[in-house]
């Protein structure tokens, strides 16, 4: 440290690594991909070492701010745990023994590989994968379709993909991961189980604001998170019975003839059933099954209803883990029209998928990715368990592979093929874990050498965003094409760089994808003229002018893309094919209600899933310091429910459920309501996820129901020993 | 001498701790040994159905009237002018722990053998323009630093605001 009172000026300057001449300290503009919101980051550089990150001042997404897992990029690009070089496995299959080969080697073995299978199973015997980052997955579709495999398959089989189909189903319009909630203009929030405090910071700061300029604030939720503290109305309902609540605020919205009934008389399908259906959840009803006293549902109802413009901000996955999830959230996204709030300013508007972010931007990217129409290739993973899943998403559901694989039904899958795969995100990850070990062939490209990296015959090496060029554009616009902040960690390599490397090979016909990453983001975007040139000579990105603005009430131009060209409270394409038409209410396979018996012994609804600042899934645990910030397993439990347990605070306990038991510690809080356990998802050794059945699954999305089953929780004869 | 000092809008705190690992990440606090400069501490109060749970942020708070620049027998710690900060000049530290020990925030660090490490208030960022680490990481705007005399009239500003769109969004709208 400098001495201040003899300030030198120039080690003082460098002490607090202040970029200049003076320093040797160069910024590069990046951008942080931990949890993909993407906010941009002044890398600070000396002599190629990364030693500070910032976020970058005047940016549009995060304006100088990040959150506390971007804060800690440094721990992340040079964590001990990266992986230098791609390996071979020499030990078993599992045991983590490997040895360095080179990249050819490693590409030409998986090549020669994957066309074994092929020659001897079919394309779809090998299945594509795709975890984290998502900026690759257009190419590593397109590399899957054009090798012939229908097998992709990603994260998002647990992950907004779930919430996208229910705003599908009702609008024929996805409404992307906060709903297309217009949070700056509206002037009601209906914050619909969602803490973007903690999954994406400067989306909570523009809530902040809008609470600044006025705007009431609705929160709904179990958590007595950042939002329900500061909300006007907490709706603290029970987990998994959203769908309940949302019916019964319908009900109190019609009753009281608050509805748009302009909108609804011209624009909807199966009002009336869904009328019908709603009056049988009256507030008094909805309390029973709810927890939430009837008079602030219809506090809520009035106030959602008659505050114009209102939106709902709805989570990626919360309201979608529950075993009914997907009607659950057809009921809460329903309001939006139902309030006549839907594609207008200040409410909900439809977000088009692409994994390039919303930007309205015109583009080509499905086309990119389906260079073979699914006619032409075998049925995919999971299309006959989740027939509605297949329907709407053009993906596998990686929830279906496990099964698929240890049973060799409807036919064999020899091999995956993943990028940055964890066998954790599925619910009973021991058989996950089991079918990937019967695989003949598992390939897994890592930053980190990661417990299921242990399990692959070959490990490819990825380097992080900071390591390599990556184009981004937010929904306001600004596009940029990062600069590689500093070089690779080892030999590890873009993810994007290691598809294409693997297309000359598998799929040498492919003329765009030879031509490279930027040639082909330049053919996805040539509709709108997007020159990667131009991006690259603006470094920090630029605001893409001149494009036309996405207009609102774009269903009455050609009516809404559904079969009745209306918003559709009855479900047409739920009716064909078997399911409820209406967003009917069930219970969580196993709740107090649906299971008494069962919950006689486990008598505690538990969640997993929500999550806490320092952590995104399994991605950040690794981070030092952000693991010391929660350096161990926790429970969070209600006063009310520790002290009838004889439960104290930091005290270890036993988290049991009918699959199984956790030993971890009793988080004692109000954070959670009495009657609820909380439990953040894949902590090392302490996993939730290893509680919940393989096939604990919402059928019509094949999304676990990770936030409503049952548990009991008592003190661990163990309280002396070290954490798991 | 201008008299900086952090302020902490509680109402936009959330408890992301986002501040400590920048804290962490400027000034290189990479062992175990060493605790952050910054330290965020929830609590609650209440029961179910009435709780309230809130969080602090809170560093060296570079005092007006510091009690560790009284009691250091060295005279180690000194205030710099420019900005008010209180500095420690680890050459003169003994590392007796007389300023921890009457620091009223906890403020003094001590590596296994070292002198005295604390928040030095980003003053070199100060001067150059930019906030201090933590500041400038704060996702919500609920940290912040500058001249005492303006911190109160900010935040006056901001409530000021606050009422008055309420008022305007409760007033009939105006005829077109
Ligand atoms: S919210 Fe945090 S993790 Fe996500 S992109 Fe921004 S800094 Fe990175």
């Amino acid at each position: 440290m400098t001495s201040p009172t003899r300030p030198d000026a120039r080690a003082a300057l460098a002490a607090a690594k202040i970029p200049g001449p003076d320093t040797g300290i160069v910024i590069r503009k990046t951008l942080c991909s931990i949890c993909e919101y993407k906010c941009l980051v002044d890398a600070h550089v000396k002599d190629g070492r990364l030693i500070k990150v910032e976020g970058s001042r005047g940016s549009p997404i995060n304006d100088g701010t990040l959150c506390s897992k971007g804060a800690a990029s440094r721990q992340w690009v040079y964590n001990p745990d990266r992986l230098q070089t791609p390996l071979l496995r020499t030990g078993e299959r599992g045991e983590g023994r490997f040895r360095p080969i080179s990249w050819d080697e490693a590409l030409d073995r998986i090549a020669e590989r994957l066309a074994g299978f092929k020659a001897e199973s079919g394309p779809e015997s090998v299945v594509f994968f795709a975890g984290y980052p998502k900026v690759m997955r257009p190419f590593l579709k397109r590399l899957t379709h054009g090798f012939g495999s229908p097998n992709y398959c990603t994260e998002s089989s647990t992950c907004f993909v779930g919430a996208n189909m229910g705003g599908y189903l009702n609008y024929g319009y996805m409404l992307g991961q906060q709903g297309g909630a217009e949070i700056d203009t509206t002037r009601c929030i209906l914050n619909w189980s969602t803490n973007h405090f903690y999954s994406q910071a400067p989306l909570g700061n523009r809530t902040f604001d809008a609470l600044d300029r006025g705007t009431k604030l609705i929160d709904v939720g179990p958590m007595l998170s950042p939002p329900a503290e500061r909300a006007d109305i907490h709706l603290r309902l029970r987990p998994g019975t959203c769908g309940a609540l949302a019916l019964s605020m319908a009900h109190v919205i019609i009753e009281e003839n608050l509805h748009d009934r302009a909108f609804v008389e011209n624009w909807t399908h199966g009002f009336d059933d869904y009328r019908e259906y709603a009056s049988k959840f009256p507030p008094a009803v909805a309390e029973q099954i709810t927890g939430v006293p009837k008079e602030k549902i219809v506090a809520a109802a009035r106030l959602y209803a008659t505050t114009k413009p209102a939106a709902i901000v709805t989570s990626a996955c919360t309201t979608i883990h529950h075993t009914n999830g997907v009607q659950n959230h057809r009921a809460i996204t329903a309001l939006i029209g139902l309030t006549g709030n839907f594609d207008r300013p200040g409410g909900n508007h439809p977000v088009p998928t692409s994994y390039y972010r919303p930007s309205g931007l015109a583009h080509r990217e499905h086309a990119f990715e389906q260079v073979k129409p699914w006619s032409e290739m075998a049925p995919r993973v999971g299309q006959d368990r989740f027939p509605v899943w297949s329907r709407i998403i053009p993906q596998a559901q990686a929830m279906a592979l496990p099964e698929q694989i240890l049973t060799g039904k409807p036919y064999p899958i020899r091999s995956v093929l993943a990028f940055g795969l964890n066998h954790r995100m599925w619910p009973a990850p021991e058989v996950t874990k089991q079918a990937l070990l019967a695989l003949d062939f598992f390939v897994d490209v890592e930053l980190f050498m990661t417990e299921t990296a242990k399990f692959a015959d070959i490990v490819l090496p990825a380097c992080s965003t900071l390591e390599r060029n990556e184009f981004s554009i937010s929904p306001s616009r600004h596009a940029i094409w990062t600069e590689q902040a500093v070089p690779p960690v080892g030999q590890s390599r873009p993810d994007i760089d290691i598809i294409l490397d693997l297309a000359k090979r598998l799929v040498p016909e492919d003329e765009l994808l030879a031509q490279g990453h930027a040639a082909c983001l330049e053919w996805i975007f040539q509709p709108a003229g997007l020159s990667i040139a131009e991006l690259a000579a603006h470094p920090g990105g630029m605001v893409l002018e001149g494009r036309p603005a996405t207009p609102y009430e774009k269903y009455k131009k050609n009516g809404f893309p559904t079969p009745t060209k209306k918003m559709e409270f009855s479900s047409t394409i739920l009716a064909e094919l078997g399911f409820d038409a209406l967003p009917v209410y069930r219970e969580p396979l196993q709740s107090p209600v649906a299971t008494p018996e069962l919950a006689k012994e486990y008598p505690l609804v538990f969640t997993t899933g929500t999550r806490l600042p320092m952590f995104i899934h399994a991605r950040t645990f690794r981070v030092p310091w952000l693991r010391k910030l929660h350096p161990e397993p926790t429970a969070d439990i209600n006063p009310v429910d520790a002290g009838a347990r004889g439960i104290t605070h930091m005290q270890w306990v036993e988290v049991s459920t009918p699959r199984g038991a956790l030993r971890v510690r009793a988080n004692v809080t109000e954070y959670v309501p009495p009657g609820v356990v909380n439990m953040i998802h894949g902590y090392p050794g302490a996993d939730a996820n290893e509680l919940i059945d393989p096939d604990y699954l919402d059928p019509v999305s094949g999304h676990p129901g990770y936030k409503s089953l049952l548990c009991e929780v008592w003190p661990h004869p163990d309280q002396e020993g070290a954490a798991p | 001498m201008t008299q900086y000092a952090f302020s902490l809008d509680v109402s936009r705190c959330t408890g992301c701790r986002a501040c400590v690992v920048a804290c962490q990440d400027q000034n290189d606090l990479e062992g175990d040994d060493l605790a952050a400069f910054r330290h965020v501490t929830t609590i609650e109060r209440g029961t179910f159905p009435d709780v309230r749970i809130a969080h602090v942020s809170l560093a060296c708070q570079h005092c007006g009237d510091a009690p560790c620049i009284a009691v250091c027998p060295t005279r180690a710690i000194v205030r710099r002018g420019a900005e008010g900060a209180v500095l420690v000049d680890e050459n003169l530290c003994i590392g007796c722990h007389s300023c921890a020990l009457v620091c009223p925030f906890g403020a003094p660090q001590f590596s296994a053998d070292g002198p005295m490490v604390k928040c030095d208030l980003c003053w070199v960022r100060l001067e150059e323009g930019l906030k201090p680490a933590c500041v400038q990481v704060c996702a919500t705007h609920a940290l912040d630093c500058r001249p005492t005399e303006s911190l109160g009239a900010k935040k006056a500003e901001a409530a000021s605001l606050r009422i008055l769109e309420t008022l305007v969004r409760t007033l009939p709208p105006e005829p077109a």
